[in-house]
């Protein structure tokens, strides 16, 4: 008998609001729907654990059926819990593997960097990817930067965060680390406007790979290490990350999904956007020029859950001469390592297509987004580049 | 007017009464079953599903004990699909007498029923949503029994062995001559009369055995002593959890299939009150405390429906009290003891020991025709519980099919399963989707199983028993039973009424909560949007 | 102060709420925890349909009127005759900015047709439910045709056709029952034996099918006038579609709702909240108030679940959380409360009051008229018992009235929304 951690999936009153929402079951017939597959299926799998169906890989954890849900039923988690408690996955997965372990593949791929994006971008690597981990052909990879973000930030940029006198600490995660220092620059010069100095901490990679493909021991240790990390910074020191899906594992996953005990951080955590738009508030608005560039957002789907997007969108109202375009809120389908697996990709690419074809609509010069998977995603299937709202800042101010 | 001849007339469709039909057809004879409403929409359809080791008699009633112990192997063998072998716990809690499971221990000892104890880091590990301030454990061979599909079964076995079963047919008087018992008149649910002769009549009614006899011209006086039970959600329990004390309210909690039930309560009724099947807010609150100290989730979790079923006491020997009287089973051939030819009652005992009762009724009848069968109900496994291939590998022929629901229908038909679905995407579309209940299962149980109307169906197939209560499905179920059942649209629709209104008896008691939200939802599907109290016109009474 | 009218709840009445708020200038906010009952609903606008007797009632503002006079609770009471039909007109003409066109009948009510055949009597009602030419066509005795996509489980036509038949309008029509299937070459793979509603909605929210499913209509319904299905005419581009649906076929196309999800509930769902967007509301999503200090007299603030440290604050707020079944009212074995605020509660005591005996007793329920206690203000009392002068209330979390039972909880809703806008207005111009 199994212990019932999450029961939930008990004021499930059978409305379908969730399979309404719910892109991936409108995308494939293979997918029933988060109602069948969460709070129906878990009584049934309660009673034996064997009537767990192999559909439930399907289900991207975009967190839309939670969204839609007026009982409160958190069906994604119940999926998930599913998933790995009770599926018998394959112990031998290369390819997921690689995927989730970001750091290690992160620290190798920049010291190689040259090497590795050259090679990514090869028809013959790419087809042999394909043959033999099932990682799409089409699929496209991001750059990797030739040193690690921390590395970069300790030899040049820590020595000038000196001067000032409030700090915030960075988790940067994995993308700025390994892919894209940009982001980071761009954050720490738009908290310098804002007379903020950046430290960052020792960190591991969040762990949301991890757990999207069941390496949930791992995704723990990598969990405990950064909660001690980061509360060892400062009492009262503000923790900013620029990815959301970071925010959303260190505020909400550590300890609903992992069940550690993260309350020395959920307080002080935020996604940027929410940090920035509680100091705009405040009066601390850095100068910022006219940008005259007609964008349109797309609203991540953990930033959704999280309740972020409004911050988002408040930030991104303050920058003068934006003309924003709120897109209707449609997840992309990538949903992290999901769209890189090839059993996935047709479902991926069609979740996605509404949103490709409301952005071809809105005729933007760029999209805004505050997730990096949803940036690959975006920049894959649409001629749009994709910026961070913190780099349309970034873009914004005025050069004193 | 309609006449049937036959050879054994078996009033009532309880589990009794399908096991007496089921037996009669294996010997040889002819046999019609009568039954005023549904199988088991007695008192069989109305416990808890507890397929007793017999540890609870094993102290004060050893003959009951010994009984259960041997029908329960029995049971596990013949009726495989209807049975699960959960095992089970007595557990002491801390202001219980801490000596008494020493007793049981003992009585279990007499009776050849295994039971030892456990530490309680080790019943913890059985069933982590016991209560852990427990102060011991003793496990028990008890497991669960679903009343439904071990009465159909029977019947089932009982049909294809030629034996005709009518339900929704009401015996209105018994035809004597003299002092013989030739036959009953009966009206069925189109107001027809219909004439059955037989040899002899098993009054395998129940509760209602009195009403029977008196038809009769015989005086049976019955105890009856209405108990009820509280559904919880969702399963909370994977082992029988038991209260190790003497015998009083509240004082097991017993998985069974996707639900746990919290039961008893006890209390006499008189004998023209037996259909209040009306639980009270006394009784569910006693019902929810004394659950919550076994399995103290049971506070959070949603509490389903709660009903209550009447026990058909017979006093043997001037006892009076509901608990005391012994639940043996007992067997009266009118002849000897009123006179009367051509009668045999069957009462008392348990769902559990329903063959064997049936066995006694059988032989006597039997003996009374002539015939010289030996009873082989407990060798015979009932349709669906044969030795087949396993559940996964069944699981595993239907690839395609998600998992869950072909589990579910074989949970609920055994081997039957490959009857029942097919790969045609009509057939398995789930009509239930809260227990996974597809079309297939559905236009089954309508053409093979008795299945007159939603309430039927329902006992079948499951649909409408979990969280919902039939908020969708109820719907779709009536539109199926215009499809394979030749209902009218109209007929449909007055089914669809009542089954929602059945539906409410049982929640209705405990309407709070996610049940109150889920109510107020099906209203205003059901009256709100559909419009259905107005088009349908039904005369109804309060029975309380 | 964020903001000037902080709406909690995004059903029927905080929509209509916010809408009128940010219509005015006001910085609204709307915070909506899942999705709200208009996915269940019939996709009309229920303004008075029966009266006290449970007879039909024939001019919905002539009962109203009746009410504001008898009934001191009801929330049309506390609005107003007038306030009604401002709010009536303020909905039709908020929907027909987005393009979705509610129609009435002068001020008539009119009947819409049920999954199981009964004629319900509506005041606002979409085009392919009321439309002048269907009123007519229906109301002709001309030929009309029941139909149902094969295969699809959430409708069965048969019952809709027996107890039409049953009906004074209908007996003795000619109704022919027919079924058409969905087009063969479908580009999904999915079951059509399981598609809801929403599927079928989806498919034919492109128009990629129309020509196939015309000519199935026009074949199946013969000569008949008008063709019944069960809502499919699709969600954004149902204006487009239906239109062209009916020129293509020639016969007026009636929607009937079915089993959840309601794809004409999701229309005025998807245009109202368009329309907040368009005035500048913002909606936020996934955001569930949990608490909020009362106890002076005035709402200081609400506590959210993603909120923190930082609660929300607010000129003026308003409750539209709903009833029980969307979380605006809480109820365990005891006792029903509202679980935000903690707010004056009309309900009985003891349980077994709440319920009747049948479940379709005529009476209804007497926990359908359960609520948040009000003033003639729409200010709610806290636990203290006094009046919370800068919080509203509106919609089915109000007590007083049964909207199953009047058929009126649109009109409620929507009443009672305008209503606590006007009022918000009305301060902040002062």
């Amino acid at each position: 008998m199994i212990k019932l951690e999450n029961i939930s999936f008990d004021h499930c009153i059978k409305c379908t609001v969730c399979t309404i929402y719910c892109p991936v079951a409108r995308a494939t017939h293979l997918f029933p729907g988060p109602k069948q597959s969460g709070p129906d299926a878990e009584r049934l799998r309660i009673k034996n654990p064997e009537l767990v169906d192999a559909s439930l890989k399907y289900c991207t954890n975009c967190k839309r059926c939670e969204i839609a849900c007026p009982s409160d039923v958190k069906i994604a988690e119940i999926i998930q819990n599913a998933k790995w408690n009770y599926l018998k996955i394959n112990r031998f997965r290369p390819r997921d593997w690689f995927m989730s372990r970001t750091d290690f593949v992160g620290s190798i791929a920049t010291r190689l960097s040259l090497m590795t994006n050259f090679v990514l971008k090869l028809r013959a690597v790419r087809v042999f990817m394909y043959l033999l981990l099932r990682i799409p052909y089409r699929r496209a990879f991001p750059n990797y930067e030739r040193s690690t973000f921390e590395n970069m930030f300790r030899k040049k940029i820590a020595p000038s965060q000196r001067d000032y006198e409030k700090r915030v600490v960075y988790f940067h995660g994995c993308f700025v680390n390994y892919n894209d220092h940009s982001l980071g620059k761009d954050f720490v010069k738009v908290m310098n406007a804002m007379n903020y100095g950046v430290d960052i901490m020792k960190e591991k990679c969040c762990g949301v790979p991890l757990i999207a493909n069941g390496y949930i021991e791992k995704a723990r240790k990598n969990a405990v290490y950064n909660i001690k990390s980061l509360q060892r910074a400062e009492q009262g020191k503000r923790i900013v990350t620029t990815s959301s899906s970071c925010a959303y594992a260190l505020k909400y996953e550590y300890s609903s999904f992992l069940k550690l005990n993260n309350s020395g951080i959920i307080e002080r955590t935020d996604h940027s956007t929410r940090f920035i738009s509680e100091e705009f508030s405040l009066g601390n608005v850095p100068k910022m020029k006219r940008l005259g560039i007609r964008a349109a957002y797309h609203s991540p789907c953990h930033l959704e859950c999280m309740g972020g997007v409004m911050h988002t969108l408040n930030v991104l109202k303050m920058v003068p001469a934006l003309d924003l375009v709120v897109l209707n809120s449609e997840c992309c389908g990538i949903a992290g390592t999901y769209g890189f697996k090839n059993e996935n990709y047709a479902i991926s690419q069609s979740v996605g297509s509404r949103l490709f074809a409301m952005i071809d609509d809105a005729h933007p010069e760029f999209v805004i987004t505050d997730c990096e998977t949803c940036k690959m995603q975006i920049e894959m299937n649409t001629s749009y580049r994709v910026l961070h709202p913190v780099t349309v800042i970034a873009m914004a101010l005025k050069e004193e | 007017m309609k006449r049937i001849e036959t050879d054994i007339i078996v009033i009532g469709g309880g589990a009794t009464g399908a096991g007496v039909a089921r037996d009669v057809s294996m010997r040889g004879l002819r046999c019609v079953l009568i039954e005023k409403n549904d199988l088991a929409s007695g008192t069989t359809g109305r416990n808890h599903g507890l397929l007793h080791s017999g540890a609870r008699y094993a102290v004060k009633d050893l003959e009951s004990a010994r009984e259960c112990i041997s029908e329960n192997r029995i049971l596990k063998e013949i009726a495989r699909h209807c049975v699960e072998d959960t095992g089970g716990l007595f557990v002491t809690l801390p202001e219980d007498d801490p000596t008494y499971h020493r007793n049981l221990i003992e009585g279990c000892r007499f009776a050849g029923i295994s039971a030892r104890e456990i530490s309680v880091r080790r019943a913890l590990q059985i069933e982590p949503n016991l209560n852990p301030a427990i102060l011991s454990a003793l496990h028990v061979p008890d497991g669960t029994i679903d009343p439904f599909r071990l009465t159909s079964a029977n019947a089932l076995d009982a049909s294809e062995r030629g034996a005709i079963i009518m339900t929704h047919t009401r015996v209105n008087a018994i035809i004597r001559k003299g002092t013989r018992v030739e036959g009953v008149s009966c009206i069925d649910k189109k107001n027809e009369q219909l004439n059955i002769y037989g040899s002899v009549i098993i009054n395998a009614s129940g509760v209602w055995g009195q009403e029977i006899c008196s038809m009769a011209g015989i005086e049976l006086t019955m105890f009856p002593s209405k108990g009820s039970m509280l559904i919880i959600d969702y399963r909370v329990n994977g082992v029988v959890v038991n209260r190790c004390r003497p015998p009083a309210d509240g004082d097991i909690v017993v998985p069974g299939d996707t639900v746990s039930l919290i039961g008893t309560t006890s209390m006499e009724v008189p004998y023209d009150k037996i259909h209040d099947n009306n639980v009270t807010d006394e009784e569910i609150e006693v019902l929810l405390s004394d659950g919550e100290k076994l399995i103290p989730k049971v506070a959070r979790t949603r509490a389903l429906r709660a009903y209550s079923g009447v026990r058909p006491l017979i006093a043997v020997s001037g006892e009076s009290t509901g608990r005391n009287i012994s639940r043996g089973i007992t067997l009266i051939d009118h002849s000897a003891r009123d006179g009367i030819e051509g009668l045999i009652t069957i009462a008392g005992g348990k769902l559990m020991t329903y063959r064997l009762m049936a066995e006694k009724a059988t032989d006597l009848a039997c003996k009374k025709v002539g015939v010289n069968k030996k009873c082989a109900t407990h060798k015979m496994p009932l349709p669906g519980s044969e030795k087949g291939i396993s559940r996964r590998r069944r699981i595993k022929k239907f690839s395609g099919i998600p998992d869950s629901v072909v589990g579910s229908t074989f949970y609920r038909h055994g081997q039957r399963l490959q009857r029942i679905m097919t790969r045609e995407k009509r057939n398995y579309r789930l009509i239930c989707e809260c227990e996974m209940v597809t079309e297939g299962e559905i236009e089954y149980a309508i053409k093979n199983l008795n299945v007159k109307d939603l309430v039927d169906l329902r006992r079948r197939t499951r649909i409408g028993m979990g969280p919902c209560q039939g908020e969708l499905c109820a719907y779709r179920g009536s539109g199926l039973l215009q499809e394979y059942g030749g209902a009218s649209p109209e007929e449909s629709v007055e089914m669809l009424h009542d089954f929602l209104e059945e539906r409410w008896k049982g929640v209705r008691p405990v309407l709070w909560g996610d049940g109150l939200r889920e109510a107020e939802f099906t209203y205003w599907i059901y009256q709100g949007l559909f419009g259905i109290s107005r088009p349908v016109k039904t005369k109804r009474k309060r029975t309380d | 102060m964020k903001y000037d009218a902080l709406i909690i709840g995004g059903g029927l009445a905080g929509l209509t709420c916010g809408i009128r708020c940010a219509a005015a200038g006001l910085k609204t906010a709307i915070l909506s925890g899942g999705m709200n009952s208009l996915h269940f609903s019939s996709g009309s606008i229920d303004l008075m349909g029966y009266d006290d007797e449970g007879e039909l009632v024939k001019k919905p503002f002539d009962q109203v009127k009746k009410i504001c006079r008898a009934r001191r609770d009801h929330p049309y009471a506390k609005a107003g005759l007038a306030t009604v039909k401002k709010a009536m007109e303020f909905f039709i003409e908020t929907t027909s900015k987005t393009g979705l066109t509610m129609n009435h009948n002068g001020d008539m009510n009119h009947f819409h047709i049920t999954g199981l055949g009964a004629l319900k009597p509506t005041y606002l009602s979409q085009e392919s439910v009321f439309s002048p030419r269907g009123h007519d066509i229906l109301n002709s005795g001309e030929k009309i045709a029941v139909m149902n996509f094969s295969g699809f489980r959430d409708y069965y036509p048969e019952q809709t056709v027996a107890y039409l038949k049953k009906n004074r309008i209908f007996a003795g029509r000619d109704i022919v029952l027919a079924e058409i299937s969905l087009p063969w070459y479908m580009d999904t793979q999915k079951n059509l034996h399981e598609f809801r509603s929403i599927d079928l909605a989806r498919i034919f929210d492109t128009a990629k099918y129309l020509p196939r499913i015309a000519e199935e209509i026009r074949r199946a319904a013969g000569d008949a006038a008008a063709v019944s299905l069960p809502a499919f005419l699709g969600i954004k581009n149902y204006r487009t579609i239906r239109k062209r649906l009916e020129d293509m076929t020639g016969k007026f196309i009636y929607e009937i709702p079915t089993l959840p999800p309601s794809i004409l509930g999701l229309r005025i769902d998807q245009a109202l909240k368009e329309s907040f967007i368009g005035y500048g509301g913002e909606f936020i999503a996934n955001e569930r108030a949990e608490s909020g200090p009362v106890d002076s007299g005035l709402l200081e603030h609400v506590n959210t679940r993603n909120s923190g440290r930082e609660p929300v604050s607010s000129k003026y707020y308003v409750l539209s959380t709903g009833s029980f079944f969307s979380g605006g009212l809480a109820s365990n074995s005891q006792r029903i409360t509202e679980p935000v605020f903690n707010f004056k509660v009309d309900a009985d005591t003891k349980r077994s009051k709440w319920y009747s005996w049948f479940f379709f007793d005529a009476k209804s329920h007497p926990f359908l008229s359960y609520g948040v206690r009000t003033d003639k203000n729409f200010n709610p009392v806290n636990e203290k018992g006094n009046t919370v002068k800068n919080v509203f209330c509106a919609g089915a979390v109000l007590s007083g009235y049964d909207p199953v039972r009047e058929g009126c909880g649109g009109g409620v809703a929507i009443t009672s929304g305008f209503a606590c806008a006007e009022k918000i207005i009305g301060e902040l111009k002062k």
